[in-house]
């Protein structure tokens, strides 16, 4: 059996059922996620995807354990979010949960190099130095390591973040619209960068995207509008992504 | 433009209103100050103006002549009242008597340090003296008042019998029938006043004249001049309204001095307020420069971005100011409260008004402060290039050191420090000197300004050392926080920094102040005792000492006499001692002083213009003038009168005449409490001899400069209170600019309490910078001001209490924080991050 067939058969990262997401009251009630039932797979790359306003960043949101649900459960392996006060919440953030936001991922305060110490440190965790320097050397970064980010192009800065996420060896890497900010040669290398680290570092990596080039980087795409899981697609290519979409929003 | 000021005003006003506090603070102690003093003048004015509305014409004795220090105060003559009381035109005229009555306390000992003052209390409409329970002595020559202070002090109360003694010590006793209050007038506050008919006072104290003649009378002025056709030459006629005038001018010297005391410390706050408005302005502009670039964008001018702010600061100082104007009227209401509590000397009978000169002043003060501070930020605001609205997000404010900057910097520094050491090291200890360190001090300060921001990274290296260790990742990022603009921190700071720097200043002051003195006071005071009468004259029977050397309890008796004689024109105190005492000589020698030989104190040497060698022409009592020949000048901490001569010569020039002092050493290994009952028994006949003891007279001096170190650290808490609001703003604004950042760190796992703790460390570390640099400034310049006052001060730091001032600061710095810490806390970490 390949790498790749063990992951398939272990259970799946994260798991909701039934998720629901109101905001607001009585006429200002709005309906962000209406009963959501998925599963990402363990060692998986897979992409959310779906229109504006489709409650994909919600969905992300609560899958992470930034937001909470109105209702129905998350578990993230074996522990369920549900339920959980702040103090746990940080803390399974801290132990099983890296992060890739858009913008505003560094701090401007710290060099790169203490920008991807941080949640090691935070945790009190001493870094894995064979890790740490595989790290670099696949994200490339080796030569910036003591420069701010204010010294580095957005790319560098998004490189800089993914490998801030991949230090602690988190459970699932949560990707919010990573390459957002970038043009396109700095956003696929930091997608090419994603997808390798779920090859080589057998990394779970959920992203969020509304760039149907950004998920066909992906193992699978799952696809929300309004609020509820419409369709998925395995294997997916920039044109499948695009016809799914079309067929969505048509 | 008026429209966006406003709406900037409303969009901020939390933050704002952290402003106005500082301003409101500052601005009502400022009120606070004249709310008082004008209520202790109007107070002063209606007891003043109740008493001499009673005289219709006073008399007053010709002033005391200078050229003739040693006389007796003038007085008014018998026959003078009699003259007057004939006067066509007078209903009444009373003669006012005053002199010394010691009172002797429940011990048998003459009550206080001072010898009580006897006066005479006129009975019918002259009576000006306010009798606040029982009755005046009327016409009963054996009955008396007493001040309630003393009365008090000792536990007098009216119906009580008291033991009064006259000029020739003996004890009468008098029925005590009536309190009353001293008034304005301060002698009496000061030494107690006992009062009986006019006929017992002049029995009493043995004073024949009258210190002052009021009439009464129809038509003050046409009295005035009928009174000052009979009256002595050189004696002074004035109308019962010229009286009050002066009473009030006296009384309202000392109300100034009360105002320009309390106004140095509403100035300090109003400069730290005024740091903590430019701060805040700063940051507010800051944060607005997109909002600011769109205006100009859209076609405001730069003028119109300046008025905008303008008009801002100037919202906030009239609101501000008008809140102070309350609190200040607040202030002068409670403190007149707390005085009329404890009883104080003062008048507290008026009612607490806020005048139309206070408040002007007030909201001049208030204004002028918030909008001049906020002039720079203002300009910084025009600087805005319309197009960074276009730009993603605003930059962080960097800092390079500039060469003017550094240069400026040395310069002041360079200056003040200068100025420092020749007022501290240079001149001649005095008032000018004082100043030379002060200004010096003022000049460092502003180099210190000047400065900050390069001073703040090392300096939060520095004191982040050990929050670093202790707090972990929260620590560590806390105090690179600190250290990220420099501007910022520095001015937040130096807010900080004015307060510990007087208080360090101060508490340096009083604590070698305490160490200078007791190292005097063990030279000048090098007994366990000292026997004094309460007029400190020489009338201590010699058996007194006599019988104390006989004691097997006491090592040293020393018995010194002196009595007033003149050399040339100039009185000089002469005398002699007996007894074991080494004299500290300065120059020539002063070893078994033979006849026809003096030792003269080296300051009355200088002023007599002698030296050692010199004869020097004295007359006395008994030998008529003679001429005494210098052998040795004596250092001015010596117990012995100006000049010393023999014992046995003394007795030829003036007589045999009792001691003035009696110095005691106890002997070693004799418990303190053994000795003090043989002193206390040897002098328990002569109740007018006081016993000081060398621990006490230093506990009294203790206390006292504990107090004023209390009150001066009381006055100063505002100006520390005002910089921890700065402290305060300067977070909230900072964490509202890191909201994104703060929810990153969330994001990454910083639990809330962490977070709360890294924002708190931040405030730690710029309270112990604040702290830092101000104990170091207040240090030094309180060597210098130690320097510049005394001469040869030792040097004390007060390490415990200085160590206490930083602690507080950096605690201070922590609760500074707890409100922004906890709104940074509670925020949502998703609403936050797609905060822009």
């Amino acid at each position: 059996m390949t790498l790749t067939e063990t992951r398939r058969h272990a259970p799946p990262a994260v798991v909701a059922r039934g998720l629901t997401k109101v905001y607001g009251q009585g006429d200002a009630r709005v309906h962000a996620l209406r009963g959501v039932d998925v599963a990402f797979a363990t060692g998986a790359f897979t992409a959310i995807m779906g229109p504006s306003g489709s409650g994909k960043s919600t969905l992300m949101h609560c899958l992470a354990g930034l937001d909470t649900a109105t209702s129905g459960t998350v578990h993230i392996g074996d522990v369920e979010l549900t339920g959980l006060g702040d103090r746990r919440l940080t803390l399974l953030r801290r132990e099983r949960i890296g992060f890739v936001f858009q913008a505003f991922n560094l701090l401007p305060t710290l060099t790169a190099e203490q920008n991807i110490r941080l949640p090691l440190e935070i945790a009190g965790r001493r870094a894995d130095q064979v890790l740490f320097d595989r790290v670099i050397r696949t994200v490339g970064l080796r030569d910036r390591l003591g420069h701010r980010p204010t010294e580095l192009s957005g790319g560098q800065q998004q490189r800089v973040a993914v490998a801030r996420a991949l230090i602690s060896k988190p459970q699932v890497i949560f990707a919010d619209e990573p390459t957002g900010n970038l043009d396109s040669r700095s956003g696929a290398e930091v997608l090419s960068f994603l997808r390798s680290s779920v090859r080589e570092l057998g990394q779970t990596i959920v992203m969020v995207t509304h760039d149907p080039m950004a998920a066909s980087y992906a193992d699978r795409v799952v696809f929300l509008h309004d609020g509820e899981l419409v369709t998925e697609l395995d294997a997916p290519t920039p044109q499948s992504v695009l016809d799914t979409l079309m067929r969505l929003e048509g | 433009m008026l429209k966006t000021a406003v709406a900037g005003l409303r969009a901020h006003r939390l933050r704002l209103l952290l402003t106005s506090l500082a301003i409101t603070l500052g601005v009502g102690f400022i009120a606070g100050t004249f709310v008082l003093t004008d209520t202790l003048k109007a107070g002063f004015s209606q007891r003043i103006t109740a008493e001499a509305d009673k005289v219709a014409v006073a008399v007053l004795p010709r002033e005391r002549d200078p050229a003739r220090p040693g006389e007796q105060a003038p007085v008014l003559s018998a026959s003078l009242l009699e003259r007057l009381r004939a006067l066509p035109g007078v209903t009444d005229a009373r003669g006012l008597v005053r002199g010394q009555a010691p009172l002797l306390g429940k011990d048998g000992k003459a009550a206080g340090d001072m010898a009580t003052s006897g006066i005479s209390v006129a009975s019918g409409p002259l009576n000006r003296t306010t009798i606040v329970s029982g009755t005046g002595p009327g016409s009963d020559d054996g009955a008396a008042v007493l001040d309630e202070n003393t009365a008090k002090t000792h536990g007098f109360q009216v119906g009580d019998t008291i033991t009064v003694l006259d000029q020739e010590k003996r004890a009468h006793q008098f029925k005590l029938v009536g309190l009353l209050d001293p008034g304005v007038d301060q002698e009496l506050a000061y030494t107690g006043a006992v009062g009986f008919t006019t006929a017992t006072a002049q029995r009493m104290t043995g004073e024949k004249g009258f210190r002052e003649i009021d009439v009464a009378g129809a038509d003050p002025a046409r009295l005035k001049r009928a009174v000052a056709a009979a009256a002595d030459p050189g004696a002074e006629v004035v109308t019962g309204a010229e009286l009050a005038g002066r009473l009030a001018r006296q009384a309202g010297v000392e109300t100034e001095a009360l105002t320009v005391g309390l106004l140095m410390f509403g100035l300090v706050a109003m400069m730290v307020a005024a740091l903590v408005i430019y701060n805040t302005f700063n940051i507010l502009v800051a944060q607005r420069t997109r909002e600011m670039a769109l205006l100009r964008c859209i076609g405001a001018t730069r003028g119109q971005v300046f008025g905008s702010i303008l008009i801002e600061s100037a919202v906030v100082g009239v609101v501000s100011s008008v809140l102070g104007l309350l609190t200040g009227y607040g202030l002068g209401a409670v403190t007149m409260a707390v005085l009329r509590a404890y009883d104080a000397p003062l008048p507290t009978g008026a009612s607490v008004t806020l005048s139309p000169a206070t408040i002007v002043i007030g909201l001049t003060v208030g204004l002028v402060v918030t909008v001049g501070a906020a002039l720079l930020p203002a300009r910084t605001a025009t600087r805005v290039a319309p197009v960074a609205a276009l730009r993603a997000q605003a930059e962080e404010q960097t800092f390079r050191t500039g060469l003017l900057r550094a240069l400026l910097a040395a310069a002041f520094l360079l200056a003040g420090l200068g100025a420092a050491g020749v007022g501290a090291l240079v001149m001649d200890p005095g008032q000018a000197s004082l100043f030379v360190v002060m200004a010096g001090g003022a000049v460092t300060f502003l180099g210190v300004l000047i400065l900050g921001p390069v001073l703040v990274r090392p300096l939060s290296a520095l004191v982040g050392w050990v929050p670093r260790k202790l707090f972990g990742v929260p620590g560590r990022l806390a105090v690179d926080n600190s250290g990220r603009n420099p501007r910022r921190a520095a001015t937040t700071t130096v807010a900080l920094t004015i307060g510990v720097t007087l208080m360090t200043l101060i508490s340096v002051v009083t604590a070698s102040t305490r160490v200078t003195v007791a190292a005097k006071l063990d030279e000048q005071f090098p007994v366990d005792y000292l026997l004094a009468t309460q007029d400190r004259d020489s009338s201590i029977p010699r058996s007194v000492g006599e019988s104390l050397r006989k004691r097997p309890e006491l090592a040293k008796v020393v018995q010194i006499r002196d009595t007033t004689a003149t050399s040339g024109d100039t009185p000089v105190l002469v005398g002699t001692f007996a007894g074991p005492l080494e004299p500290d000589v300065t120059a020539g020698s002063a070893r078994a002083l033979a006849a026809g030989q003096v030792a003269v104190a080296a300051s009355v040497a200088a002023d007599l213009g002698v030296r050692v060698g010199d004869s020097l022409p004295v007359r006395t009592k008994r030998a008529g003038t003679v001429s005494l020949k210098v052998v040795a000048l004596l250092g001015d901490e010596s117990p012995l009168p100006s000049l010393t001569v023999a014992e046995p010569e003394f007795d030829r020039y003036f007589g045999k005449l009792p001691d003035s002092q009696v110095l005691v050493n106890i002997k070693d290994g004799v418990p303190a409490g053994q000795a003090r009952k043989v002193v206390d028994a040897a002098t328990a006949a002569y109740p007018t001899l006081k016993v000081a003891s060398s621990t006490e007279v230093r506990g009294e001096f203790d206390e006292t400069l504990d107090m004023v170190l209390m009150i001066i650290t009381g006055l100063l808490g505002l100006a520390i209170l005002i910089s921890l609001l700065g402290i305060a703003n300067t977070l909230s604004l900072s964490v509202h600019e890191r909201t994104r950042e703060s929810a990153l760190l969330r994001a990454l796992g910083l639990t809330r309490p962490q977070l709360r703790r890294m924002l708190s460390v931040e405030a730690l570390v710029l309270g112990l910078i604040g702290a830092l640099v101000g104990v170091a400034l207040g240090g030094v310049f309180g060597w210098a001001a130690v320097r510049a006052m005394i001469d040869g001060a030792s040097f004390s730091v007060p390490g415990g209490q200085i160590a206490l001032f930083v602690a507080l600061s950096g605690l201070a710095g922590v609760l500074a924080a707890v409100l922004p810490a906890r709104r940074a806390a509670r925020a949502s970490i998703v609403g936050s991050l797609a905060a822009t």
